[in-house]
């Protein structure tokens, strides 16, 4: 066992970790982070996305206690219980997501692209939405709500209806 | 789908890693980004021992050093959009770059990962063997230089010894006129490609003064073509024997017949892609001429 | 009693259900932790086809921690059970663990408990099975040579079943033919794979002898159906539970082995079980489904009309009949439908069912129909490139335009809109269709242009399965509302809502009929413990069958509002209006009365209410489908472009223009049309489970199972037609699988239009696309 300290949505909290556990099963179990959603356990569907220090991270190829001092965002911090980050009101108005499995990780993942896209004051064309969220499967909607709502979220950012 | 027991170990400098993969010698393997090596750890086919964490190491960066450019070892692919180094001097590292995986892979996976996972048909593998780059791995005890064609042996096999690891890449900065290209096609977006092909080439503004190219999904390893490189030299820009090139290489290999793609297909598909990446390195070297 | 008129259904109401789902608040079977739960590793099968000689778990008792394990010994006469009552038909049970023998790559053989999840999967590792092996029955053609042995015992070959079924005249039709086309076209083994995996988690209490089983399934009441009848259990005393569940798909829609298993060892350890799938597990061992062989011969008259057609089916079941539907489900299906939208005097369909050393076949999202309309629509084009005919001419010729109408097995098509929506079609790709003649002359580039006409029964009702005589007996949904003293209504319902918005949906029903805001009914589902008995979410019923419970039952609680509102109002019920949340006497809006006040008076006030009135609002309604269900219908087109030399496609364009009756609401439709599009292109291009000489799985990971991921997708155009049914109670037919029925057509159609080659085959990957484009290199090159 590890002694690690990790910073989880804002909040610091010291936890053994034996070596092998994955980020994700970490802060599934000690957190209580529910939102974390495992889909393949290998890398290559992005439902288990979170930021670590800030970027995107597949935690079912994480190590917690290769953690240790970081700062971490799940989706849990993104809107609050409402859902409420622009991002998510867009999924929502755009019917991006069905079963959910996989929402939060999509979420994750395009959240800093949004951002990144409104920084840089434009709108991005639908292939570099679609290359955005290349690796995030999602086995519901067929990815036309989500690059709907990717569209809307980074329209409302630079100011104007897309 | 969760790995066996593993002792963990942070390196605090790289000398600390080092010592620690010398001690664990088979039983240690060094964890950056984990992109490649957790998977296979998650499947239980990978079983380290030991893992020496170097992820926080400064070993990342891109910078020439005179006749050189040196890419540290962890160096994330996505660091390799806009440099500008690669952007003017590695055309084709740059095309290859664009089909690592996707975005959160490009973010989190390493130069030295992706290079030790020696996955038979990665895009850096390829390009370093392209650009006869010297895969540059530290032991405890010595720093070797390997050239890129000697590093690879086989499919996710390396030149590496247990205790080594790979800290960066060096490649030869290409003359002034140089162009090159890099085209692969895969299933979908971000798969592992069923083949690749790179072309580099000197030229004088009118010809091809020397040429070099690699192909992925020929064989185990990403291999050169001398003949082709040979046949390219002295050829003019605006029409290069590329479909030549392509057929002739295609005769000369002996690709894999599996359940992803057949022999034949691979073939075809090799001899199609050198002569496209023929073509496209040859046009830039005119539109920059 | 007459209903309101609609103001929330056809609505383009947001999903209450995703603010849970996007905050992360959603529980799905892993979420479900209780205290001193042991978590379960399976031992699997890695050989297809053994006896088993021994399984050593000596080593478990040196790990150093607490493990249990059992095997097929412990498990001995429990199984898996699903007989289609044929006569004919060879029977097969899967025990819950192997007993003495694996048929497939993937089987539990043991199970190990263990109470951490990675310790669980140490300990697996340590329990070491000797086998020895048999000879594998690897192919549709092995598993038809009567020379090799049976997988079971008694059995006669591995032949499942065959059947025949048939109308008309096909020997006049034959006669009659100006042409005869023969052809034959394979669909590849592929799955439903939901982003959540299987997981089961169960709970015995010895106190009040109850049973709880949580479950990721599409069928709570029927798993419990099942538990109770092999753990030999009072239905009463057990309670299953299907919490948020990540994706079904069908695959979701069956009882398995490892459901029973899970309550069988919380029963035997005493503990809380949990038993989440891996990827690996799912990808080899929950079912598969459309590894189907058709051969077609379609006999002509000159001027394209089809007059008869013959068909021989075969489907690759793999090792085990799955239930609820049994080994004979998907090729009897194929048989049923092949007739399709197409107005046929003559049929014949001999189908048959074969054992194979695979992973056991089960329902996606189509059931068999994905297929069956492939191999019809590739069969219409092959018709029309035979008789130099164009393809939309063709079958506007042959399809169906008098309602309602009698098919060629009997079948009853209600009202729908083949005729027009494949008009609008033709509208719909004019551009495209020139593009792709203009690139004919191209050696290196193609476009083509390809279209998939079918009909879906849907909402099928008991006499479908009755007819059957297969296990799932019945077909009816039925629902449950009742009225707090609030006036907040709850729907207990049950269906079961796996992203198909039934939360929202529901609401807008119920809201509708009880002249309140959907915001003011809450939908649960899910738990046999809340809601009334019924079959489940699949085969395109929560619409037309639970929306219709929902309806009926709504309307008779707002048929006692009524009453209770024109005896308070001094009125007659059938003047009541009830809208907004108020109950106002039509002509007289003046005169009304908040819903509320009435929901008190019918629960608490109760002196208010008319004399002789029961105290109480709760209706409860349930809604068999239709005796031939109701027939949706649409057309799927899609433009490919296809580069020659390296056999890369692109798809430009998908269109559907579909007509699923009345519409509850256009977002949520849109999305179940989009969803199960791209699902169909992963059908078309990429999914393939491949298997090698020996049964060995060759494709266990995301990495070689390829999903369409979004760069490859376009967005997918949608076009409606409502053609409302009588026969359900909105006029709403299914629509939930239609999306992924015509893909693999449309888009093989295209590809034979860019080609101009036969297209036999799926999927359609970049080496098939190059192989089928040989022709055109070669006359390049000539």
């Amino acid at each position: 066992m590890t002694e690690i300290t990790l910073t989880v949505n804002g909040i610091d909290k010291t936890v053994d970790a034996e070596p092998r556990r994955l980020l994700a099963d970490m802060l599934r179990q000690e957190f209580g982070l529910s939102g974390v959603h495992i889909g393949c356990a290998h890398g290559a569907c992005g439902c288990c996305t979170v930021h670590l220090d800030g970027t995107p991270r597949l935690s079912c190829l994480t190590f917690a206690v290769q953690c240790d001092g970081a700062t971490i965002t799940t989706v849990e911090a993104m809107g609050g219980a409402l859902a409420e980050h622009p991002l998510q009101l867009a999924f929502r108005s755009e019917h991006g997501l069905q079963c959910g499995y996989c929402t939060p990780g999509f979420i994750m993942t395009l959240a800093p692209f949004v951002d990144d896209m409104v920084a840089q004051r434009r709108m991005p064309d639908d292939g570099e939405i679609r290359e955005a969220m290349s690796g995030n499967i999602c086995r519901c909607t067929g990815y036309h709500g989500i690059v709907a709502a990717v569209r809307k979220a980074i329209g409302a950012g630079l100011g104007k209806d897309a | 789908m969760r790995p066996a027991s593993f002792e963990y170990h942070r390196a605090r400098s790289l000398e600390h890693a080092l010592e620690l993969l010398a001690e664990f010698g088979d039983d240690g393997r060094p964890i950056a980004g984990g992109q490649s090596l957790v998977p296979m750890m998650n499947f239980r086919l990978a079983r380290p021992a030991h893992l020496v964490d170097i992820d926080k190491l400064p070993l990342a960066g891109i910078e020439a050093d005179g006749p050189t450019l040196r890419i540290g070892a962890l160096t994330r692919h996505e660091d390799y959009f806009g440099h500008p180094l690669i952007a003017e001097h590695f055309p084709a590292i740059l095309d290859a770059v664009h089909y690592i995986g996707h975005p959160t892979i490009r973010r989190n996976g390493s130069t030295g990962g992706s290079i030790s996972h020696a996955d038979p048909t990665a895009e850096l593998p390829a390009v370093a063997v392209l650009y006869d780059a010297e895969i540059v791995a530290r032991s405890a005890s010595e720093e070797r230089r390997i050239p890129a064609a000697e590093f690879f042996l086989s499919a996710y096999v390396t030149a590496l010894e247990p205790g080594e690891m790979v800290v960066a890449l060096e490649f030869p900065l290409p003359p002034q006129n140089s162009a090159g290209s890099f085209i692969e096609l895969g299933e979908r977006s971000g798969d592992f490609a069923t083949a690749s092909v790179g072309i580099s080439i000197e030229h004088d503004g009118v010809s091809v003064v020397r040429a070099a190219m690699v192909c992925s999904g020929a064989d185990l390893v990403p291999i050169r073509a001398p003949e082709v490189e040979a046949l390219l030299a002295g050829q003019p820009l605006a029409a290069p024997p590329a479909a030549e090139a392509g057929s002739s290489f295609a005769a000369s290999i002996d690709p894999a017949n599996d359940h992803i793609a057949s022999a034949e297909y691979r073939r075809a598909l090799i001899a199609q892609l050198t002569q496209r990446a023929i073509v496209a390195a040859c046009t830039r070297a005119l539109e920059k001429s | 009693m007459k209903a309101e008129q609609p103001r929330h259904i056809g609505a383009r109401i947001q999903r209450f259900e995703d603010i849970r789902l996007l905050s992360g608040l959603a529980r799905y079977i892993d979420d479900i932790r209780l205290p001193d739960m042991l978590h379960a590793t399976f031992v699997r099968a890695d050989i297809a086809h053994a006896r088993i000689v021994g399984v050593d778990s000596s080593a478990l008792g040196d790990l150093g921690y607490a493990t249990w394990m059992f095997t097929g010994e412990d498990t001995a006469g429990l199984s898996m059970k699903a007989h289609q009552d044929y006569p004919e038909m060879q029977y097969s049970e899967q025990p819950l663990l192997a007993e003495g023998r694996v048929r497939f790559v993937g089987e539990p053989v043991a199970v190990v408990l263990a109470e951490d999840a990675y310790r669980a999967e140490d300990a697996a590792e340590h329990v070491l099975v000797e086998y020895d092996p048999l000879p594998v029955v690897g192919t549709m053609q092995q598993a038809r040579d009567p020379a090799l042995p049976p997988l079971f015992d008694g059995w006669t070959g591995n032949v499942i079943v065959q059947r025949q079924m048939k109308g008309g005249d096909l020997e006049a039709a034959r006669a009659q033919a100006a042409h005869v086309v023969k052809r034959t076209y394979r669909t590849q083994r592929q799955a439903g794979v939901p982003m959540e995996c299987r997981g089961v988690v169960a709970h015995y209490n010895p106190g009040d002898r109850v049973l709880t089983v949580w479950s990721s399934t599409q069928m709570p009441h029927l798993v419990r159906t099942y538990i109770s009848e092999e753990l030999n259990l009072p239905e009463s005393r057990i309670r299953v539970v299907a919490p948020d569940v990540g994706g079904g798909f069908g695959v979701k829609g069956q009882v398995y082995g490892d459901e029973v298993l899970v309550a069988w060892l919380a029963m035997k350890t005493g503990r809380p079980v949990k038993w989440i799938e891996d990827r690996r597990e799912h990808l080899i061992a929950s079912i598969h489904a459309r590894d189907h062989e058709h051969t077609l011969e379609a006999y002509v008259a000159a001027d394209g009309r089809v007059l008869g057609l013959k068909a021989d089916i075969t489907v690759d079941n793999g090792a085990y009949s799955t239930y609820p539907f049994t080994s004979a489900g998907e090729p009897g299906m194929v048989g049923k439908v092949l007739p399709g939208p197409y107005d046929l005097k003559a049929y014949e369909a001999t189908f048959r069912a074969v054992a194979t050393n695979k992973c056991p076949i089960g329902t996606y999202r189509g059931v068999a129909r994905p297929s069956a309309v492939f191999s019809q629509e590739r069969l219409m084009d092959d018709i029309a490139v035979e008789l130099g005919m164009d393809p939309i001419e063709l079958r506007l010729k042959n399809v169906v335009r008098q309602f309602p109408y009698k098919n060629v097995l009997g079948f009853t098509y209600d009202e729908g809109s083949y005729a027009q929506s494949l008009e609008q079609m033709q509208t719909l790709l004019a551009k495209d269709i020139a593009a792709a003649e203009a690139s004919r002359g191209s050696d290196t580039t193609r476009i083509g242009v390809g279209l998939a006409c079918f009909i879906e029964q849907t909402a099928h009702g008991t006499p479908d399965f009755t007819r059957r005589r297969v296990p799932i007996e019945t077909g009816y949904i039925a629902a449950r509302v009742d009225m707090s003293p609030d006036g907040e209504a709850t729907v207990d319902l049950g269906l079961q809502n796996h992203g198909q918005g039934l939360e929202t949906t529901m609401a807008q029903v119920a809201a509708d009929a009880l002249g309140i805001r959907p915001e003011n009914v809450y939908v649960r589902h899910g738990d046999t413990l809340t809601t009334p008995y019924s079959v489940g979410t699949w085969g395109s019923r929560g619409g037309p069958l639970g929306g219709g419970a929902v309806h009926v039952a709504a309307t008779r609680l707002a048929d006692k509002l009524r009453a209770i509102a024109a005896h308070l109002l001094q009125a007659k019920p059938d003047q009541i209006e009830l809208a907004d949340g108020v109950a106002s006497v039509r002509g007289n809006p003046g005169n009304r009365i908040e819903i509320r006040k009435l929901a008190r008076a019918a629960l608490r006030n109760v002196d208010r209410l008319p004399d002789g009135m029961t105290p109480g609002l709760e209706a409860h309604a349930s809604v068999d489908g239709p005796r031939d269900g109701t027939y949706s219908n649409a057309v799927h087109a899609a433009v490919v472009e296809i580069d020659v030399q390296t056999g890369k496609m692109k798809l430009l364009r998908f269109v559907v223009v579909e007509d699923c009756g009345t519409i509850l609401n256009p977002l949520v439709v849109d999305g179940q049309v989009r969803g199960g599009v791209v699902q169909g292109i992963g059908s078309a291009m990429f999914e393939h489970f491949i298997y090698d000489a020996e049964c060995q799985p060759l494709t266990t990971n995301f990495a070689d199972y390829l999903m369409p991921l979004a760069p490859e997708i376009p967005d997918i155009e949608v076009h409606h037609i409502e053609t409302p049914t009588p026969l359900t109670p909105l006029g709403a037919k299914g629509l939930g699988e239609g999306g992924a029925i015509g893909p693999a057509a449309a888009i093989a159609n295209a590809v034979a239009s860019a080609l101009q080659v036969g297209v036999e085959s799926t999927p359609l990957n970049a080496n098939a696309l190059w192989a089928l484009s040989r022709h055109i290199r070669e006359r390049a090159e000539a």
